[in-house]
């Protein structure tokens, strides 16, 4: 073999790796990877009240009493709508989790994050998903926020765990009075839209936030409010429901804001 | 410097040529090379996708070091292995229910392993939808191997070996270096995904290079009558979930459905390798293949016969359930339960 025409077979074999692999990356991204940023930050209430962990004891409406352990939740699939009803839609990737949040909180960090990949442009609504969608809720190992070592994820029940609660309350009637609320199982997860008290502008020289309050009493209030006594334990997709029905009216925005990008 | 002459060029290229073909050719039929996820003649596509984690040398080496390292398991005394075992078709030989850590017992019979690619979900319940997911159920359940996927992880990463295989089969990786979930789980299901048993004498007779005694003739009809409207060609279940007349308490399908009429439902086992997978049902109930056939023939019974394609199975006679036996033993893969590829002592 020539130097000339071994030269020529390597450029071949790096063209050959380059296409296959610029092929495997385009075959991977859903959405826009070089779109825009959107910050989401969010509050966690109770009631009036911001939610403290641990020992600050919070009386609901309903007479029941609780504090408050563990908060932890996923959210996903987010999208904004145009003035138009038209939908720009978060990044995607099957080969990671861009776009799955996994918000704690017990980890202040979690509660302010960027989802990427909106198209520029003026939007009037923001959508999420309580929850994991059903096609990443059974595709295998995956990495990042959807890690199954991060302890939402049901062994016994292959799935992610959309939502846990866990607290203690007086009502409870278990040892240590223990509350535990973890929900998941696909129909349980929820689509929530909430339109924006002012138009949410996107461009590459604004940074622009969308401010959220989760407010964990409208959502054991909502509807007939979820007494402590007799659910102190719901582990289980069909138990889980209760909850789901309710945490997916406990989000509302609080307020817009852009800033320019430095 | 003189050209060298045309002739030895040629001799040179000739050589290397040979050098590189025996290189190719011995992958290919070299016994110890990988095993690869195949496609048997006659059998569906399966519905593992392969594409996302294919395996390799290191990979499939590593899955197999993993399965057979009792080290996973909360005290170290457990292995994947310690529940399915080769000779046995890799279901756990003798025993009713699965014996885990500190001798305690499952509810359940641990099932052979293999064609695991075809199988749409796992367990007796399908509580598991994907197999990459499935090694989490044992790892972290109390009576089996008692751990947390972090611990196992850390016991990994703080090995001498560990992290230089999984940095061969995956890459060097991130931040927290070359040992995560994905690549645990996923170089486990490299090892189980490739198990294929498809060399029985079943398997050798339909493609006309084995032959069948009369019984054994005789036992496959009367099986395709009697058996097969829910035991289906060639992988010999239809992943369903039915009930085929035990009685019991355990919910089966239903707990995880959250569907009162899935309750006692399991899923159809396949019967490859059935001769060597005893005990038999979801709770290991019954010993031998003799008490499997009397339990369809007598021990059904009629507030049980709900499911319509039971009916055929309850009505076999007495020679007919000795030749369905004499055909059930064609279905033993002998060269998949010696493969050294998927033995212990390769693993080490
Ligand atoms: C203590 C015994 C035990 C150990 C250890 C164990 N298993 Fe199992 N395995 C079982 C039992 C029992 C079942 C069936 C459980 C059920 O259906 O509820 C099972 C089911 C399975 C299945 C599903 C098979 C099917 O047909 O649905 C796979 C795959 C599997 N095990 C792989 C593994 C791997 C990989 C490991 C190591 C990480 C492992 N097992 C460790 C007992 C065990
Ligand atoms: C209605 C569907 C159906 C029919 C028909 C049927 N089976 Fe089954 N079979 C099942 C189901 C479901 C199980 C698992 C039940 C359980 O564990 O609770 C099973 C289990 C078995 C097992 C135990 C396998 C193991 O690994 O534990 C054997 C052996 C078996 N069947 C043989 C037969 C034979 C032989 C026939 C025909 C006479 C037959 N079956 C007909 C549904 C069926």
């Amino acid at each position: 073999m020539t130097a000339a025409l071994r030269r020529r077979r390597v450029r071949a074999v790096a063209i050959a790796a380059t296409g296959a692999a610029s092929l495997l990356l385009a075959a991977c991204h859903g959405g826009d990877a070089s779109g825009l940023p959107l910050r989401v930050e969010i509050s966690h209430r109770v009631g009036t009240q911001p939610l403290q962990l641990g020992e600050t004891e919070y009386t609901l409406d309903d007479g029941d009493a609780l504090r408050i352990d563990r908060l932890r939740y996923y959210l996903s699939n987010f999208r904004l709508r145009r003035h138009d009803r038209s939908w720009s839609a978060a990044a995607r990737s099957d080969s990671d989790a861009r776009g799955y949040v996994l918000v704690d909180e017990a980890q202040p960090a979690s509660r302010s994050f960027e989802v990427a990949g909106f198209a520029p442009g003026e939007y009037e609504g923001v959508e999420f998903l309580i929850g994991v969608d059903a096609a990443r809720n059974s595709a295998g190992a995956q990495t990042g926020a959807l890690d199954p070592a991060l302890g939402m994820f049901w062994t016994w029940n292959s799935g992610y765990i959309f939502l846990k609660l866990e607290g203690r309350s007086p009502q409870a009637t278990t040892p240590g009075q223990r509350v535990s609320w973890h929900v998941g199982g696909s129909p349980n997860a929820r689509t929530v839209y909430l339109p924006l008290p002012r138009p949410l502008r996107l461009a590459p020289d604004i940074v622009s936030t969308v401010h959220l309050h989760a407010d964990v009493a409208a959502a054991l209030l909502a509807g007939e409010p979820l007494r402590v006594a007799g659910h102190e334990a719901l582990m289980d997709p069909a138990g889980g429901a209760a909850i789901a029905d309710r945490y997916a009216t406990a989000f509302r925005v609080d307020h817009v804001h852009h800033e320019p990008r430095r | 410097m003189p050209r060298r002459p045309p002739r030895r060029r040629l001799f040179a290229a000739f050589a290397l040529l040979l050098v590189a073909g025996g290189a190719a050719g011995a992958a290919c039929w070299w016994p110890s090379r990988t095993p690869q996820l195949h496609r048997p003649a006659g059998w569906p596509a399966p519905v593992y996708d392969i594409q996302r984690n294919p395996p390799t040398a290191a990979g499939f080496a590593l899955g197999r070091k993993l399965f057979y390292d009792p080290r996973l398991s909360q005290d170290g005394s457990i292995a994947c292995a310690s529940c399915h075992q080769q000779f046995a078709a890799f279901a756990h030989f003798d025993h009713r229910v699965s014996h885990g850590l500190h001798g305690a017992n499952g509810t359940r019979n641990a099932p052979g392993l293999f064609n695991l690619a075809w199988q749409p979900d796992f367990m007796w319940d399908g509580a598991v939808a994907h197999l990459e997911l499935q090694p989490l159920a044992p790892l972290t359940n109390p009576v089996e191997m008692g751990e947390t996927l972090p611990a196992v992880l850390a016991r990994l990463r703080a090995d001498p070996d560990y992290p230089r295989l999984f940095a061969r089969a995956f890459g060097p990786g991130g931040d927290e270096g070359p040992i995560d979930s994905q690549r645990f789980l996923r170089a486990l299901t490299q090892f189980l995904v490739t198990m294929i048993s498809d060399d029985s004498r079943y398997d050798r007779y339909r493609a006309g290079r084995a032959t069948f005694s009369d019984a054994e003739t005789r036992g496959l009809a009367a099986f395709r009558t009697h058996c097969s409207a829910c035991h289906v060609e060639p992988l010999f279940t239809d992943y369903r979930y039915r009930r085929n007349g035990l009685r019991g308490d355990d919910a089966g399908r239903a707990a995880i459905s959250g569907n009162a009429a899935d309750r006692g439902r399991f899923r159809v086992p396949s019967l490859r390798n059935v001769a060597l997978t005893a005990p038999y049902m979801h709770d290991g109930r019954f010993d031998t293949l003799e008490q499997v056939l009397a339990h369809y023939r007598s021990g059904v019974p009629d507030a049980l016969r709900d499911e319509p394609l039971l009916r055929e199975a309850t009505s076999v006679g007495a020679a007919e359930a000795e030749d369905i036996i004499a055909f059930l033993q064609t279905l033993t893969d002998e060269r998949f339960v010696h493969d050294r590829r998927f033995s212990e002592a390769a693993s080490r």
